[in-house]
């Protein structure tokens, strides 16, 4: 239930793209393009604009997600390949065995499972690990431990409290997790990296994993210079016997982290030297043109973020306290041009819902239908007279700086004028732009808001953004600021239930109530579009790293080149 | 530059002093030199044309029939990035120069707007800088002392500054809501010690001598002798500096507005249309090249005019 930087994906990071997205998304088979066989050895070179830590109690956006598996292990993760959408065992030998009303899940570690250091990994450090995570100091990432544990109440971590009293480890293979609540897809959420293991007894600080992590996955950090390079070299306690999901093909890893998105463009279609080892971030719309020949083609890849794009209106100010106003919004706003200023169709598609495709129980509908998209200003005004607004009315919209969201904001603006809705765009800085927007006294009467998902739950997105009790004075999500009764209601309703199908269905009928009270547009559905180097094998974009290549599958085809 | 003193008195006619019909005025002069120089000829032809554009642009809007913010879906392929149709990022009878890549905007239009931006912004920092660095530099100049040591300072303090960082920081910092202002101002406070210290310079060199000493002793005061004598032997100097500063304040503010604390979206401007164009540079090169261009003539025909001017009123001086 969270996101991040969804700002500047195409633009100017690649890598910040938001937390993890997945469900039954439709573009996790391996591409046809990276079907050859990769082997093992070698070197794989990544473009990209860095990450955001290295330690995972903070790190909570998708580039790093990714990242994460190749030095980090977890009870349990996503597969890889065919099993792309799959959560399954990692450290754990099952996916938990919860009790009657899944308010207690057991996991029993596998045996051969080792840190960097050639020391087991026991049951008390997986429980070091999400103790430490809440940290004050630290506690910034996945919140699946804050949220589902029971008795963390003023509980600032391992360092300051002691022991979490609903966490037990009765012996070093054993370890018991206690719920403040049902929670039927538990397994889901100890694949996040706040459930990463580090041993209890090395000396661990809040910030020693920043500069120098313990592995516990096939490679360890060699070298790291933030901003710069980072360099993964194998780790020779991990055993492939013990993981069934990473292949872990190549025999290094090499990261540069200086280029600029045009540059990284280039040298990743140009493939010369190194860079036919190497991958990277989504390529800018600029640079879609150029990958059509044949040969580019071939070794391009395409996905979705299983994120969203929408406009949030917020309903504590005028005009949109009133329904009718926000609804014209909705009516006018052509969400075409929107999905041409995101980079065209093979960039984003145009959304009607705030759900994306890939989750669970999500039906398709559009509340506010119009040719191509392209907005339906007559409807619009028509609402705004019966709203006692028939001459429009100026309102401000918060965006970030980045490429991407300056051409989203000049194509709602564009499209908002033919209704006469004049919209200033104030924007912010795409470094400080969650926390400018997530200070609710401070927003301004929309958002160009974004949200990926966690994993296929409704959950993990829509409560954050329109549960009443979510509203915060800052690091607020709810940018719409609603605080409606029956929504609210709702919500908390599904979270009883325990048929998981039924409550998918259920996210979706708010999502519907949502879009048609409009208090947030949908707008685009952003995809990525991945150049590979042309000695990559094994490439996917995987739509639980909001699209990214699988960094642990990806590999060469000739590993002496 | 010591001017006789009989030209001071043609160039200031409201002193009241000695009209001599034989020989030509300095308009005149100026002009007759610079018909010969097909150089500075082609810059004011140029410059005359970008003026026109810029105070037609909404005529430019009617004849192109595009607005300067309107989308045309119709001129990008969606299936390339939102890449124009059409050869030549869209040049076509529909649009002269082409569409913006990714929505379809005309830029033979956003040109227009744009010169009007860049213009307006040059041309009211030129004249707050003249203004204040003219006085400044005068005051300075002539009266020395504690005056001098004050106005000397504070173009020390203001020529040390890191200019274009301390811009970009005081444009990032304050609201976005009205960028035209702010851009003129911040420019003004920047560049008026460039002007001033030039004059200054001049005045000093005014102040001893034989005219000015007349003045005094005929009972004028201060003010007065700057004023009537000092400012119209500034006067070719004042033309050269303000026709020098328009192409720099052109210049400043396409730089300003590329790094993005210009003008605010969706008000067209030169350097942000560039800093747009860059990544497109390989796939649609006419989207750099067209507000490139603009942006270099409209500087380079201020730059020759200015330097053709201030070579003629220099020989004037001489002769």
């Amino acid at each position: 239930m969270k996101m991040r930087n969804l700002l500047a994906p195409i633009a100017l990071v690649g890598a910040l793209v938001l937390a993890g997205c997945s469900g039954g998304g439709t573009s996790s088979a391996p591409s046809d393009s990276a079907s050859t066989q990769a082997v093992k050895g070698g070197t794989v070179y990544v473009l990209n604009s860095g990450y955001s830590h290295l330690d995972p109690a903070q790190g909570y956006d998708t580039g790093v997600m990714d990242f994460y598996r190749l030095i980090y292990r977890t009870l349990t993760t996503q597969g890889t390949g065919d099993q792309a959408n799959e959560i399954l065992p990692d450290l754990a030998t099952d996916l938990g065995t919860p009790n009657d009303d899944a308010t207690v899940w057991t996991f029993h570690l596998k045996d051969d499972i080792f840190f960097e250091d050639g020391t087991p990994i026991t049951s008390e450090d997986v429980r070091f690990g999400v103790e430490r995570s809440f940290d004050p100091d630290i506690a910034v990432g996945s919140p699946y431990a804050r949220t589902l544990l029971a008795d963390v109440d003023g509980y600032e971590g391992v360092y300051r409290d002691g022991h979490l009293k609903s966490i037990e480890t009765p012996d070093d293979k054993t370890i018991i997790f206690h719920l403040s609540r049902s929670f039927p897809d538990f397994a889901h959420a100890v694949s996040q990296p706040v459930y990463t293991p580090f041993p209890a007894d090395a000396g661990v600080t809040t910030t020693s994993l920043d500069e120098k992590p313990i592995a516990s996955g096939p490679y360890r950090v060699a070298e790291y210079t933030p901003g710069t390079t980072l360099k993964l070299a194998r780790n020779d306690y991990w055993k492939a016997s013990s993981d069934g999901i990473r292949p872990a093909l190549p025999d290094a890893f090499e990261w540069n982290m200086t280029l600029d998105a045009a540059t990284m463009d280039e040298r990743l279609i140009a493939s010369q030297g190194d860079d036919a080892n190497a991958i990277g971030s989504s390529i800018q719309a600029a640079s879609i043109a150029r990958v059509q020949t044949p040969e580019i083609k071939s070794r391009t890849l395409s996905g979705t973020m299983g994120c969203s794009t929408f406009l949030a209106l917020n309903t504590t100010k005028e005009p949109f306290d009133d329904e009718k106003a926000r609804q014209a919004v909705a009516w006018a706003v052509d969400k075409s041009s929107v999905q041409n200023g995101t980079g065209g169709t093979l960039l984003a598609d145009v959304a009607t819902t705030i759900l994306p495709p890939q989750m669970d129980g999500r039906q398709d509908f559009d509340v506010y239908p119009s040719t191509d998209h392209a907005g339906d200003p007559e409807k619009a005004k028509a609402l705004l007279t019966e709203a006692g607004l028939p001459d429009g009315f100026t309102m401000t919209l918060d965006l970030a700086s980045g490429t991407v969201s300056q051409a989203q904001g000049a194509a709602i603006q564009q499209s908002l004028e033919k209704a006469g809705i004049t919209v200033k765009l104030n924007s912010i800085d795409s470094s400080s732009y969650w926390e400018s927007v997530g200070n609710a006294a401070k927003e301004n009467e929309a958002v160009l808001g974004a949200w990926c998902s966690d994993w296929g739950n409704g959950e993990t997105f829509l409560p954050p953004l329109f549960e009443g009790s979510q509203i915060n004075d800052v690091g607020n999500y709810n940018w719409s600021q609603l605080n409606d009764k029956s929504i609210n209601e709702k919500m908390t309703e599904i979270r009883s239930m325990t048929d998981i199908e039924a409550a998918g269905k259920a996210w979706s009928d708010i999502d519907k109530s949502l879009v048609t009270m409009a208090a947030a547009v949908p707008l685009v559905y952003q995809k990525v579009v991945l150049v590979t180097g042309s000695n990559i094998a094994g490439a996917y974009s995987d739509p639980a790293f909001s699209g990214q290549i699988d960094l642990v599958a990806v590999g060469l085809k000739n590993a002496d080149e | 530059m010591a001017t006789a003193l009989n030209e001071v008195t043609v160039e200031s006619g409201s002193v009241g002093a000695l009209f001599t019909d034989s020989a030509p005025t300095p308009g005149r002069r100026v002009w007759r030199e610079l018909r010969t120089s097909p150089t500075a000829l082609l810059s004011a032809a140029f410059i005359i044309f970008i003026l026109l554009l810029a105070v037609f642009a909404p005529l430019v809007a009617q004849l192109t029939g595009w607005g300067p913010n309107e989308f045309d879906p119709d001129a990008i392929n969606p299936d390339l990035g939102g890449l124009p149709v059409g050869p030549g990022g869209g040049i076509g009878s529909d649009h002269w120069f082409g569409v913006e890549p990714g929505n379809g905007r005309d830029i033979f239009t956003r040109i227009a707007y744009g010169a009007r931006v860049s213009l307006t912004i040059a041309f009211a920092a030129t004249l707050a800088t003249t203004v204040l660095g003219v006085l400044a530099g005068m005051l300075a100049g002539f009266y020395g002392g504690w005056v001098d040591q004050v106005v000397s300072r504070v173009m020390d303090f203001l020529m040390a500054f890191p200019t274009l960082i301390f811009m970009i920081a005081i444009l990032s910092a304050l609201p976005a809501d009205n960028r035209l202002v702010l851009l003129v101002i911040v420019l003004s406070v920047f560049g008026w010690t460039y002007t001033a210290r030039i004059v200054r310079g001049q005045t000093m060199g005014l102040r001893t001598s034989e005219f000015v000493e007349a003045a005094r002793a005929s009972g004028g005061r201060g003010l007065g002798i700057i004023l009537r004598e000092i400012l119209p032997n500034l006067r070719g100097t004042i033309i050269v500096l303000v026709t020098l500063s328009v192409p720099a304040y052109i210049g400043t503010e396409a730089g300003l507005s590329f790094l993005g604390v210009g003008v605010v979206p969706p008000t067209p401007s030169w350097g942000k249309m560039i800093a747009q164009a860059v990544p497109w540079y390989a796939s649609d090169p006419m989207y750099f090249i067209f507000p490139g261009v603009f942006l270099f003539l409209t500087v380079l025909s201020f730059t020759v005019l200015g330097d053709r001017l201030g070579k003629i009123l220099d020989a004037g001086d001489a002769a």
